[in-house]
């Protein structure tokens, strides 16, 4: 899979793996770590899939750049909140990045005058699929330590029904055909002549 | 960062909560809905450019078409009107009577009938001449031009002159034909329409820019003009210009002189596009 989109692959399996795990009894006693962990590597994948869609050398600075910046408030979170139950600082912060970073591709992809239909690439709908799970779920990762249980069951079902949007947007993504870009036919020279 | 961690589970969560996630995804939404409807107005006005290059490209192809088709019918007219009558009488004179006839008669005859051949080899070489000029193709641009000049400053309606300055290697055959018509189409206009006293052509080249430069002091067009008549279906030459130049990658600048008393036309050419000329594709 060409053009990073096996990042996303990656993703997919290693996000089906978690979800399966977590039915586990004993690793709820680990959520916190694992939840963190699992947000780490959510982050560093879709940066590494953005990172490879970037054209322009700014784009992709200011990327490593966040994500250095990222991971050390990360890793600094979770050394210091070992009895928090879910790393919310790191997980929005991950949102808020991811959304910044979809939004730079949007614009660099608008400015791009060899990109004639944006929508007909593979690589819009999974950014499409970051921007709607991210910016669905940015305020449901700030509250969720005030939440209390019964408001966490109830308002987790957003998070769920963004993951499968996000995840119908992938398999659009996945299913769509090579992208190749119309190039503005020469041929029909005299178009009234037909 | 505390921003981005709510730890006060006092405030009304659910309300934030719910406007905010509400108001992120409307933001999301009108982030999409205005990138499909930016690029939706960005195609239809590639479309719209598309579709004023292809008129315009239209129009030069007439031109073209109607300008070799005018050099057909003057080629035919010539060969017609002069080339045949004289040719049928030069059969005349050679008719099987000849040989009835007495000597002095029949040697005149032939005299005759060789005059006129002579006449039909010069008209027919003029004819050629004025496809392919022998000095053009013999002796480079330069030559060509102050030729051309030459008989202009000779006929004693203008002054015409020209100096290059930095000619000293030939270019490709075909790229100084399209230049050497370029020019006699400037010339043409110029003797037509401008009312000048004198032209003058510069040559100079610089950096891999090679540039041609007129001069005249009668009525011409500035760059809108010659716009406005490319757009247009008269300005035939000005067309034809156009299109010899596209085929060298070359550029026409008319203007104004800064002392408003002259009028310039300069024509930049690429000479690595020179090179690409000769290369078989």
């Amino acid at each position: 899979m060409e053009g990073g989109y096996w990042v996303i692959f990656v993703y997919c399996i290693l996000s089906f793996v978690a979800d399966s795990a977590f039915r586990i009894p004993s690793i709820k006693h680990y959520s916190f770590y694992v939840l963190s962990a699992l947000t780490i590597i959510e982050y560093s994948l879709f940066s590494l899939f953005l990172y490879f869609s970037y054209k322009s050398r700014l784009f992709k600075t200011i990327l490593i750049v966040c994500s250095l910046l990222f991971y050390v408030i990360a890793v600094i979170n979770i050394l210091s909140k070992r009895s928090a139950s879910f790393d919310s600082l790191s997980a929005s912060l991950e949102a808020s990045l991811i959304i910044l970073f979809s939004i730079f591709f949007l614009y660099e992809q608008i400015n791009d005058p060899t990109i004639i239909y944006v929508y007909s690439s593979k690589k819009f709908w999974v950014i499409i699929a970051f921007l709607l799970y991210f910016s669905s779920i940015l305020f449901l990762f700030i509250y969720a330590v005030t939440l209390t249980s019964q408001q966490h069951k109830s308002y987790w079902r957003i998070n769920n029904i963004f993951d499968t949007i996000k995840n119908l947007l992938f398999t659009v993504a996945f299913a769509m055909k090579k992208n190749k870009q119309p190039e503005p036919s020469l041929e029909n020279f005299y178009p009234e002549e037909n | 960062m505390i921003l981005l961690e709510v730890t006060n589970p006092g405030s009304s969560v659910s309300l934030v909560l719910f406007f905010g996630t509400i108001g992120m995804l409307a933001l999301t939404i009108g982030l999409i809905v205005f990138i499909i409807f930016h690029q939706r107005k960005v195609i239809r006005y590639q479309l719209r450019l598309q579709r004023m290059e292809q008129d315009q490209q239209k129009l030069l192809l007439n031109a073209s078409i109607r300008l070799q088709e005018e050099e057909r019918q003057r080629i035919a007219a010539d060969l017609h009107d002069d080339a045949g009558p004289l040719l049928a009488t030069a059969r005349l004179y050679l008719n099987e009577n000849l040989v009835n006839l007495d000597k002095t008669t029949q040697l005149q005859s032939i005299y005759n009938a060789k005059q006129i051949i002579d006449d039909t080899i010069q008209l027919i070489r003029n004819i050629s001449h004025s496809l392919m000029p022998p000095t053009l193709k013999n002796f480079g641009l330069e030559s060509a031009v102050n030729d051309l000049f030459q008989k202009i400053s000779g006929s004693g309606s203008m002054n015409a002159s020209s100096r290059f300055h930095d000619y000293r290697e030939r270019l490709q055959a075909e790229t100084e034909l399209i230049i050497f018509r370029v020019i006699q189409e400037l010339v043409n206009n110029i003797l037509k329409h401008s009312n000048a006293s004198f032209i003058h052509l510069t040559q100079n080249t610089s950096g891999s820019k090679f540039f041609i430069r007129l001069h005249h002091d009668g009525r011409g067009i500035t760059q809108n003009d010659f716009n406005k008549l490319n757009k247009s279906n008269v300005g035939l030459g000005l067309k034809n210009i156009q299109s010899r130049l596209k085929v060298l990658h070359g550029k026409i600048f008319f203007e104004k002189d800064m002392s408003q008393t002259y009028y310039k036309v300069t024509i930049e050419l690429a000479k690595d596009e020179e090179d690409k000329l000769q290369t078989p594709v």
